[in-house]
């Protein structure tokens, strides 16, 4: 015979369909959105990595200032370190719309297009843009673009393999994809642009390729000194150097680290909820179960009865959220990356670490916390939970309460003392909803605020980093490279009286303790700096607020930093800590940074200014680093970030609504019968309604606001463990007072429709209930 | 003997507030006997059937069971005892509000490896008409019916019952008892009510009267009365 309890599982879920609801939509919402995640970012490293060779993307590239004979060409090719040389030039063509297109012909060899929509160009006047690019511009596949009074009709979106981060220079500290794009045109209309606008750019592919960083740093080394002997070098940007390839890969994933912080709260919570689901259940049933064990069922028979429901509610809700992680939630990822970086069509893949993390372990801490918190229960015996008796131990005698207190203040005050064990779930549960609720809110005013941060505390309103084109100095011979070297001085020295000559040097941090590397700028700053006021002797190494914010250090600390792309390491102690919040620094003087690099007395990277410098060459300047740069950076950073933030935001917001309305439910539940008591005795609803539910909103509000110091206090440790995953530089940690009022307001108002939903309720409630099994 | 209770004592509580409950109960009841437990409020006589229906632990004594000594069981025995060997009817009925009468007898039938015909029994219960109906649509004796059915089918060699009646009217208690009377005789099982009602003695084949802990009184009755003759 079939077990007869069997049959009460679809009307239970029928009779409580409000419980399992909640329920199944934490379960679905948390597995379709961190699983749709998870896939989506599985498969777009995925697409990014195989793209290297799908779309024989190049190892590195190099601009002459003319365009390479063939003689040039096969010296290079067969040098020490032998490659294949391709020709990839582009012309740049300012737009109507304000933006700047880099146009290459199209590529057939290296470096290959892929197509997201639309055909590539087959006649003249014919584009294929950058997917990316005419997103952010509104333009689509049939639309036109005019430069120069020749208009052209957009036959494709593309994504060039060598581009999926739009950077302009690769010296830029971020990129922008609305106002610089690339595209491609056909051989014959690449073929009309002018001698005088091309850029003699070519690729080049390793014959056999490097097996580590180290390898391709010396490789790439050998050949750039290869090439600059040949030929005018303008630019060299070797592969593992090229941020228009490497940012993307870099920068993938990275969000995974909050999705994951998401996702282990949300883990938390579900454990919660399963938890206090069974336990209540378990208490409106007593009766029966006692009812049951008595007649000779065993606990085994009835544990596996009462776990039925929320394990078929659980595998339905992972089925659905599996389906809707590899659909609609994976979709709506793959667009969030979409919109930050142009990458190529991708296929979905299969994540065994989605379906693990989202899956089988919420699944597993289902069954454990069920099966444990029944078989805790089901040993009381069958007596007790027939008189409905589950506390477990021994009744203690009533707390004795003033008679000077005001009768109904006292009534309800038993009420808070006899429902303790409820209230402090409902705290518990308030205080998980509000670390959800602070998780989604709290990130984007930090991000708002860092920007207005980084730009506030720049170290002068314009820091020029000079570079040295390529091949300038002639190491021949100690002649010329000392007359390069004059010519050289000439042509970088500035005589803007805002200008402070600083030497700069970048160094690694050695990823210890499991943290990423990343990259520290060692600034040598003169004596008596206008820009940085402090007096360095030669000891002084003083680290940025940022650099001791993010890793915890303080004044005499050694820090380790590394030689990128080469095994020599170098230890410093930290004197003190400059307050600098813009980013990973560390100064000294600047003798003693070029002692210590073994560079020249006189040697220096770049300029402090206050006003901009006019006199020198664009071409010697690297990189630039004034508000408009900054902002890029936080732009970008919102725009990558973004969506996903407001995504889990929502998605917070949603559940804190639903985690608010299941705690508030049990209280109400939990007391039904001396509600129904109550009713007999004569109390009206509105009576009721204020020694039932007042307590409960008392304790929400205390709730409320005793859990944001916690949070606080909780959540700064956990941003600070997720941002360092996150990103290189630093955001220092600011939480925005405003959003504790919102946090709050939305608890409370939460709250009260709850309570008006329970009030309702309470009218419902039977008089029937309290003649119920009491002795 | 179908149940012998020898020297059994429970006492609740500790120190000054310890109460005793039973003091030294024993006695014995043959297979198919309807034993009455009779006492006010107090005298120990549910205490007493709950130990005898293994759902509550005596300090000390011995209950033994068609031979079997129930002290010895642990809990999976005791399941298992009260498994196969008893069935419980309490004063509020405890059916699964979402089961139906029918369902919530087979409940009772699931546990047997050879349970009563449910129809037929759903027949002697009178519920024939009711069988698809859930608890809450039934009046308290049909409810109470439904409960002795769970009870029942499975054909237990003893029935408990808690105070069967006591939260019916009368006609509706008498139609309980006369239900009880007839499955006793039809089915052969030994029960044992505990009841505060005088006039259900009468219906008992050994009656055991309890004060304070103690049995003041048992006797065989000589006469039995049918429970339709009852009156109070």
């Amino acid at each position: 015979m079939r077990n007869p309890l069997n049959k009460r599982l679809p009307r239970e879920l029928l009779g409580d369909i409000g419980k399992y609801i909640v329920i199944f939509l934490l379960l679905l919402l948390s597995i379709g959105f961190v699983s749709g995640f998870l896939v989506a970012g599985e498969s777009m490293i995925k697409a990014y990595n195989e793209s290297f060779e799908k779309y024989s993307i190049e190892d590195g590239n190099f601009r002459t200032e003319d365009r390479l004979k063939d003689t040039q060409k096969e010296r290079i090719e067969n040098g020490k370190v032998p490659v294949k040389i391709y020709e990839n030039f582009y012309v740049e063509k300012e737009f109507d719309n304000n933006t700047t297109l880099r146009i290459f012909a199209n590529r057939e060899e290296v470096d290959r297009a892929c197509v997201m929509e639309g055909e590539l160009p087959s006649n003249s006047k014919e584009i294929a843009i950058d997917r990316m690019y005419a997103d952010n511009n509104g333009l689509n596949v049939g639309d036109t673009l005019t430069s120069e009074g020749t208009e052209y009709k957009i036959t494709a979106l593309v994504a060039l393999s060598d581009y999926s981060a739009l950077f302009y220079n690769n010296n830029d500290m971020m990129f922008d994809a609305s106002a610089f794009g690339v595209a491609v045109v056909t051989k014959e209309q690449f073929s009309e642009y002018a001698e005088r606008d091309l850029r003699y750019n070519y690729a080049w592919i390793y014959d056999k390729k490097p097996l580590d960083d180290i390898e391709e740093k010396e490789m790439s080394d050998d050949l750039m000194e290869l090439i600059a002997k040949k030929a005018e070098l303008e630019n060299f940007v070797p592969g593992f150097l090229n941020q228009s390839i490497t940012f993307t890969g870099e920068d993938l994933g990275s969000d995974k680290a909050m999705v994951e912080v998401l996702l282990y709260i949300m883990i938390i919570i579900i454990a919660f909820v399963f938890g206090i689901t069974i336990n209540n259940t378990i208490h409106k049933e007593a009766c029966v179960i006692g009812t049951l064990r008595a007649s000779g069922y065993t606990k085994s028979e009835l544990i596996r009865h009462y776990m039925a429901m929320p394990l078929i509610v659980t595998v339905i809700a992972a089925a659905l959220g599996n389906i809707m992680g590899y659909t609609f939630f994976k979709d709506v990822c793959v667009s969030m990356y979409y919109n930050s970086y142009s990458l190529p069509t991708y296929v979905t893949v299969w994540s065994a670490e989605a379906f693990l993390k989202t899956t089988l372990v919420p699944f597993a801490i289902m069954v454990i916390v069920t099966y444990l918190i029944l078989r805790r229960k089901l040993r009381i015996s069958p007596l007790k939970l027939i008189r409905r008796d589950l506390s477990g131990g021994r009744q203690k005698d009533a707390i004795r309460l003033n008679n000077k207190i005001r009768f109904f203040d006292r009534f309800r005050l038993r009420i808070l003392i006899q429902n303790k064990s409820s209230y402090i779930i409902l705290f518990m549960g308030l205080l998980f909803a509000n670390m959800l609720l602070f998780f989604g809110m709290m990130l984007p005013p930090l991000i708002i605020h860092y920007q207005g941060i980084v730009t506030q505390s720049m170290l002068a309103k314009h820091t020029y980093l000079i570079e040295i084109p390529a091949g300038v100095v002639d190491t021949d011979d100690e002649l010329s490279a000392a007359f390069s070297y004059v010519f050289l001085q000439s042509k970088i020295t500035s005589n803007n009286p805002d200008a402070e000559k600083f030497s700069a040097y970048g160094l690694k941090t050695i990823g210890d303790d499991g943290a990423r590397v990343e990259d520290v700028t060692l600034y040598g700053i003169k004596e008596d700096s206008r820009y940085i006021n402090v007096k360095f002797d030669d000891k002084t190494v003083l680290i940025s607020s940022a650099y001791a914010d993010k890793y915890g250090l303080k004044k005499d600390d050694v820090i380790t930093l590394k030689e990128p792309y080469e095994d020599k390491y170098y230890g410093f102690k930290v004197t003190g800590v400059y307050d600098y919040d813009g980013g990973i620094v560390v100064f000294m003087s600047q003798k003693h940074l070029n002692e210590l690099m073994g560079f020249d007395e006189e040697m220096f990277s770049g300029y402090f200014s206050d006003s901009e410098i006019t006199d020198i060459d664009t071409k010697y300047i690297g990189t630039t680093i004034d508000e408009e740069s900054l902002t890029r950076v936080t732009r970008q950073l919102m725009i990558s970030m973004g969506d996903l933030m407001y995504m889990v935001d929502a998605f917070s917001v949603i559940l804190f609504v639903v985690l608010i309305y299941l705690l508030s439910k049990l209280i109400i539940e939990r007391n039904v019968q001396s509600i129904s008591m109550v009713k007999i005795l004569g109390y009206r609803k509105k009576e009721i309604a204020l020694l039932y539910i007042l307590p409960t909103a008392i304790v929400v509000v205390g709730s409320l606001l005793l859990s944001y110091p916690i949070l606080s206090y909780v959540m700064v440790e956990i941003f600070r463990v997720m941002l360092k995953q996150m990103m290189s530089g630093w955001m220092v940690i600011w939480l925005d007072p405003s959003v504790y009022v919102k946090m709050f307001l939305m608890g409370f108002i939460t709250y009260v429709v709850v309570a008006i939903i329970e009030y309702r309720k309470i009218g419902k409630i039977p008089m029937s209930e309290a003649l119920k099994n009491v002795e | 003997m179908q149940l012998e209770l020898q020297n059994i004592k429970k006492s609740y509580g500790e120190g000054g507030s310890r109460i005793e409950v039973l003091k030294d109960i024993s006695l014995e009841a043959k297979k198919g006997e309807f034993v009455v437990l009779l006492g006010p409020s107090g005298s120990g006589k549910s205490t007493l059937l709950n130990i005898i229906g293994g759902i509550d632990n005596a300090d000390s004594g011995k209950i033994i069971i068609r031979g079997k000594s129930m002290s010895d069981m642990n809990e999976k025995a005791l399941t298992s005892y009260r498994r196969e060997h008893l069935g419980y009817i309490f004063q509020m009925y405890n059916l699964i509000p979402n089961l139906t009468v029918r369902e919530n007898i087979e409940v009772g039938a699931y546990l047997s490896k050879n349970p009563l015909d449910i129809d037929e029994l759903i027949e002697v219960l009178g519920l024939k008409e009711h069988q698809n109906k859930i608890p809450s649509k039934l009046s308290g004796g049909q409810q109470q019916r439904c409960a002795i059915g769970r009870a029942i089918v499975k054909n237990p060699d003893i029935l408990l019952c808690d105070e069967p009646t006591g939260a019916l009217d009368y006609n509706t208690s008498k139609e309980i008892l006369a239900l009880i009377e007839e499955v006793n005789q039809k089915y052969g099982n030994t029960v044992i009510m505990v009841t505060h009602n005088d006039a259900i003695k009468n219906m008992a084949d050994f009656v055991v009267k309890l004060r304070d802990g103690v049995i003041r009184k048992s006797y065989r009755n000589e006469e039995k009365q049918k429970a339709a003759e009852l009156d109070w």
